[in-house]
């Protein structure tokens, strides 16, 4: 390879790979700035990882969805597939977002306009049986904080509630806005 | 080394100049000068590589202490930066003759995305496990060692690579997929790995097919993984042994696939005498036992003169073969003292054969 092509190519891979990851960031970004607020409750699970540091492993109240909400499983279906699932999301009495309804692939309906839907994602193998829970995921499961922060609010957050405030796009893809203790905003985050 | 090269590469550009060759034959052979330069892994271009490897490690670090001091934005724009500058400033240097500090470059570039990735799933919150956000960065590595052409940046997304399977395989995140994804990377690797004139990355690859193949047989427990294994190793074994040049030559392996071959095989055994080693009649894990043995004879017979890393190999398995027929056919009769009685035997009799192999294999040279 000449000289010239050469540095070229090395201009090309960097603004590629930039772009790349600025193309990540934007759309995140969208998803903060333009996204539909809502307040979810959380429990904390473990911390720590590898290349990212500290976070909180965060449990939603919708991270555990009763099957008898999910309106489309067909009939004699007894496990699931791996699946994209659909939660629509209603605000209750105490501010938080509660699971009022939910399908797997794609809602049948647009959510009203005092609800959201948030799309997550459900493993294979779950048992469908009626007086059953599943556990979808959201892409929102963790929260990075400063090193040695974690374990302090963790424990805090076993004595008392705290929420989440999420973002969600017109397609359903959620994005951690806020971590709340109460109506205070411990972490509230930037666009960029 | 690099005086020789760019000595070269000056005449060449004279020759060009002087109209004695044409463009492509110049280009053949700066790169045919450049191949060759490679091979000549020189101290200080060792020194370079690690480094930069442990800037590239520094980076990944930082990302992950999340310091507040230095805004996100900052952070991110720093990551670019090196980005940038790590690529075209590793590119200038290649081009005016300090291959090794540029390839090094590449490498801290490289890392800079990946500490990229991790940056944004930590200023997003996103959760989607740090396999997925290997994959990317993996993807990544290798698109800049075909833009590049570069060796190291090759070797260094097999690693990553291999950093995905290993985590995967051993299901790290708790996912229950098994990683099959691993053979189409493993050959696109490959095949990228002869643009990049990369011999080291396809060594990797082989072993890490290997790897794949025995943690593939340990979440399956199947014999339809070994059998298949076992017959294509002792086929790439004739192959490389009977027909040496061709097969090099499309491989490029640096005669090194013989012993590739025998350590695909062995593991390929081995997971037969694994699964046959529960059964209450010994006779099939006998007769398994014996093929091993055999092969591994027929390997030291064959091509032990010419390769002595194969002959290490066929020793190790050796040895394995020695210990994993002690414990599964005669175990039940002996005690401790037994056993280190009978460890002592063997080892004895491991070093005899190893001791009147090398022996032979020198006399004949």
């Amino acid at each position: 390879m000449t000289g010239k092509r050469l540095i070229i190519s090395a201009v090309a891979l960097a603004l590629v790979q930039i772009g790349f990851l600025s193309w990540i960031i934007a759309g995140r970004a969208a998803i903060l700035r333009d996204g539909r607020q809502v307040l979810l409750r959380v429990e904390p699970i473990d911390p720590r990882d590898l290349l990212r540091g500290d976070y909180i492993l965060l449990s939603y109240d919708i991270s555990r969805i009763p099957v008898k909400l999910i309106a489309n499983i067909p009939a004699g279906k007894l496990t699931s597939d791996d699946t994209p699932i659909v939660v629509r999301l209603k605000q209750g009495a105490d501010g938080y977002w509660e699971a009022t309804a939910a399908w797997f692939g794609q809602a049948p309906a647009p959510a009203a306009s005092d609800e959201a839907d948030i799309v997550g994602h459900v493993a294979e193998g779950w048992d469908l049986s009626v007086a059953t829970t599943i556990a979808p995921n959201y892409g929102i499961e963790r929260f990075y904080l400063p090193e040695g922060e974690g374990m302090a609010i963790q424990n805090d957050m076993r004595v008392r509630p705290f929420g989440i405030r999420v973002a969600i796009a017109a397609d359903g893809a959620a994005q951690i806005k806020a971590l709340m203790d109460g109506d205070k905003t411990l972490f509230e985050e930037p666009l960029y | 080394m690099a005086n020789y090269s760019s000595r070269v590469r000056t005449d060449i550009a004279r020759w060009l100049q002087a109209d004695l060759i044409d463009v492509s034959t110049a280009d053949v052979l700066t790169r045919d000068v450049e191949a060759n330069e490679r091979k000549s892994l020189s101290f200080g271009s060792i020194l370079a590589m690690m480094a930069a490897l442990l800037f590239g490690a520094a980076v990944l670090i930082f990302v992950a202490a999340n310091w507040e001091a230095i805004p996100r934005l900052a952070r991110v724009a720093a990551l670019f930066a090196i980005i940038l500058a790590g690529y075209v400033g590793g590119g200038a240097l290649k081009t005016r003759d300090h291959a090794a500090i540029g390839e090094a470059l590449w490498i801290i570039a490289a890392a800079a995305f990946g500490g990229s990735i991790a940056l944004i799933g930590q200023m997003y919150h996103l959760s989607g496990d740090e396999t997925s956000a290997l994959i990317t960065w993996g993807a990544g590595t290798a698109l800049a060692a075909v833009a590049l052409r570069s060796n190291p940046l090759t070797v260094a997304s097999v690693g990553i690579a291999d950093a995905w399977l290993f985590l995967r395989g051993f299901d790290y995140f708790g996912h229950a997929e098994f990683p099959h994804l691993f053979v189409v990377v493993a050959s696109v690797l490959f095949a990228i790995s002869f643009w990049t004139r990369s011999q080291a990355a396809r060594h990797l690859i082989i072993l890490s097919v290997i790897f794949y193949l025995v943690l593939l047989f340990t979440e399956h427990e199947t014999l339809q993984v070994a059998v298949p294994l076992i017959v294509v190793s002792t086929l790439l074994f004739a192959a490389a042994i009977f027909a040496a040049g061709p097969v090099d030559r499309i491989l490029q392996l640096g005669g090194r696939l013989p012993l590739h071959a025998l350590i695909g095989f062995l593991s390929g055994l081995a997971m037969v005498q694994f699964e046959l080693a529960g059964e209450s009649n010994n006779s099939a894990f006998g007769i398994a036992s014996a093929v091993a043995l055999a092969g591994i004879v027929a390997a030291i017979v064959l091509g032990g003169r010419e390769s002595r890393g194969l002959r290490w190999v066929a020793y190790a398995g050796f040895a394995f073969e020695l210990a994993i027929i002690y414990v599964v056919m005669l175990q039940s009769m002996l005690d401790t003292a037994g056993f280190f009685l009978a460890a002592a035997v063997l080892l004895g009799l491991l070093a005899l054969v190893i001791l009147r192999v090398e022996k032979r294999m020198r006399a004949r040279a």
